[in-house]
């Protein structure tokens, strides 16, 4: 069923994301550069459905456990997490600026036939391994530590 | 006497519509067909890729890269539906066909690719779920998706001042 759920929830927002463009990171780049708020509504849009649909399907039988987090606030273990994610989210940003488009927007980019979309993913597939191998058990090295 | 004619019309923001189907698929997802934990994981393209990736190889090689418990037993599909449904979208409206671009580089896109997913899997998120795990009230998601506007901006004075430069 996860399998069919995914897959359909990737069918729609890929069909959507290629007719309107949707870009988060595009999005906060065009309103820094110049002004134009067109894919940031996107960004917001998320939150907004996403505010929603956690509030009334949690109304409606809904399985969110512990939503809304607020009160637990910054409640994260091990510390070392924190620098990490901090460094990942920014370069993250960062190279997504360089490509032209968040992970999303390059999977969308691929699907409409173009080239470095499709080597963008093929650096995604070997990023992964590469992080398998390489970076995880520094990351299990530093959690021990943290 | 003519008189004026007044004309309505509705500019649907198509972003905006995207971005709330996201949030709300996001929402559907994890509470009534149980995708999770952990939770906000209804819509991520750097965990999913990262899974479906993980299943792949051990699948055919046997080895035990991390997989998110629920999609241990069955593959999470979403990047493979995002490329098809774009592809079927741009079919449709006669938009597809293989060209350059936008990165000039093929291998820099490769390279691009390839730092993002190390960096994005760092923090365990794309920005999509970041936002996701915003709404969901997640304090410190809060805190990255600054982060993600910091390190844009940041990117954006770069090529600023790369352009000035030439």
């Amino acid at each position: 069923m996860i399998g069919v759920v995914t897959l359909v929830v990737g069918l729609i927002i890929g069909y959507m994301g290629q007719r309107s463009r949707f870009c988060t990171i595009s999005g906060i780049r065009d309103f820094y550069l110049v002004r134009d708020t067109y894919r940031l509504k996107g960004l917001f849009g998320i939150i907004i459905g996403g505010v929603l649909g956690f509030s009334i399907f949690s109304l409606v039988g809904g399985d969110f456990p512990g939503f809304p987090l607020l009160p637990d606030g910054l409640n994260i273990e091990p510390l070392i997490l924190i620098p990490l994610s901090v460094v990942g989210a920014f370069f993250m940003a960062f190279f997504s600026v360089m490509s032209e488009g968040c992970p999303f927007r390059q999977h969308v980019m691929a699907g409409e036939g173009r080239i470095s979309g499709m080597m963008y993913i093929g650096g995604l597939v070997v990023g992964v391994i590469f992080f398998d191998v390489v970076i995880v058990p520094y990351l299990q090295l530093l959690t021990l530590l943290g | 006497m003519k008189l004026p004619r007044f004309e309505f019309k509705i500019v649907a923001n198509l972003a905006l519509i995207t971005g709330l189907v996201m949030g709300g698929l996001a929402a559907v997802a994890q509470g009534y067909f149980n995708v999770q934990p952990p939770v906000g994981e209804g819509v991520c393209f750097v965990t999913h890729p990262s899974n479906l990736v993980n299943w792949i190889v051990n699948t055919v090689f046997g080895t035990e890269f991390t997989i998110h418990g629920i999609f241990i037993a069955v593959p999470v599909l979403t990047p493979i539906g995002a490329i098809i449904g774009s592809m079927i979208a741009a079919w449709r409206n006669k938009e597809f066909r293989l060209r350059r671009g936008p990165v000039r580089e093929n291998l820099l896109a490769f390279i691009l690719g390839f730092l993002i997913i190390n960096f994005g899997l760092l923090w365990g998120s794309c920005p999509i779920r970041t936002a996701v795990l915003s709404s969901y009230g997640m304090l410190f998601a809060m805190l990255i998706l600054l982060v993600i506007v910091v390190g844009v901006i940041a990117a954006s004075e770069y090529i600023k001042w790369r352009v000035r430069r030439m």
